[in-house]
């Protein structure tokens, strides 16, 4: 660990994050799939590439329900979920 | 973005409330294992157990810091005001990735753990919201 006479060392700079906030889910309408995503972490000792229908049916559940931008799910890292899709696959 | 699969990463989570706000706050798992291209899902949880709504407000921090800028929130509960009405229970959704590049820097070498940590704070009016680190 360095010593803590570092002046002038850089310092975390939190930054927003890049879709903003989630709205609260004040009715608990997307519960169920969050419960549905953690027992499914629990049930593969929290690797979360076991978990990941799970977890993209939580956010489906909260764009369906206002309460996430609508935003297609190639664009959260979903791609390889998606049923159908036979173009070429880019990266982002 | 294509996930390095052969780097796996522990995340932890950390949860804190400053001392004027009466939330209880805590990570709904102690840790999750991702690897960086990997979009990741976690939840915290927030009670109200007060009889009147209270604002709070989240900053958070990442340790090693140099990871830091390798950890990208798409979208989480940080930044703006929460309102949670008395008696009111909330899931607080982060969710995140590592980027890829983080594989590539050899500073990152010997990293296998993040830790990423939410403070709330009461938000009030005139309300200075500190910031982590020197200005």
């Amino acid at each position: 660990m360095s010593t803590a006479m570092n002046f002038g060392t850089k310092s975390f700079q939190p930054r927003p994050p890049d879709k903003g906030s989630f709205p609260l889910d004040h009715f608990g309408e997307c519960k169920n799939f969050k419960e549905k995503f953690m027992k499914c972490l629990r049930d593969n000792n929290f690797e979360n590439a076991l978990c990941r229908n799970e977890s993209k049916q939580y956010l489906e559940c909260r764009m369906e329900r206002q309460l996430m931008a609508p935003e297609p799910l190639e664009k959260l890292g979903f791609r390889d979920l998606m049923d159908g899709k036979s173009e070429a696959k880019d990266n982002f | 973005m294509i996930p390095v699969k052969d780097r796996i990463i522990k995340v932890t989570f950390n949860a804190d409330v400053h001392a004027s706000l009466q939330w209880n706050f805590r990570p709904q798992q102690t840790e999750i294992y991702v690897v960086p291209g990997e979009t990741a899902l976690a939840f915290y949880k927030a009670k109200n157990p007060t009889d009147k709504p209270v604002i709070g407000i989240s900053t958070y921090n990442v340790v090693p810091f140099e990871a830091g800028q390798y950890f990208n929130k798409i979208q989480c509960f940080c930044f703006e005001e929460q309102r949670l009405n008395p008696q009111e229970e909330v899931d607080m959704p982060v969710f995140f990735y590592i980027d890829p590049e983080f594989a590539e820097d050899p500073r990152m070498v010997n990293v296998d753990l993040i830790t990423l940590s939410y403070t709330f704070f009461e938000a009030k009016e005139g309300h200075k919201l500190p910031v982590p680190g020197y200005n």
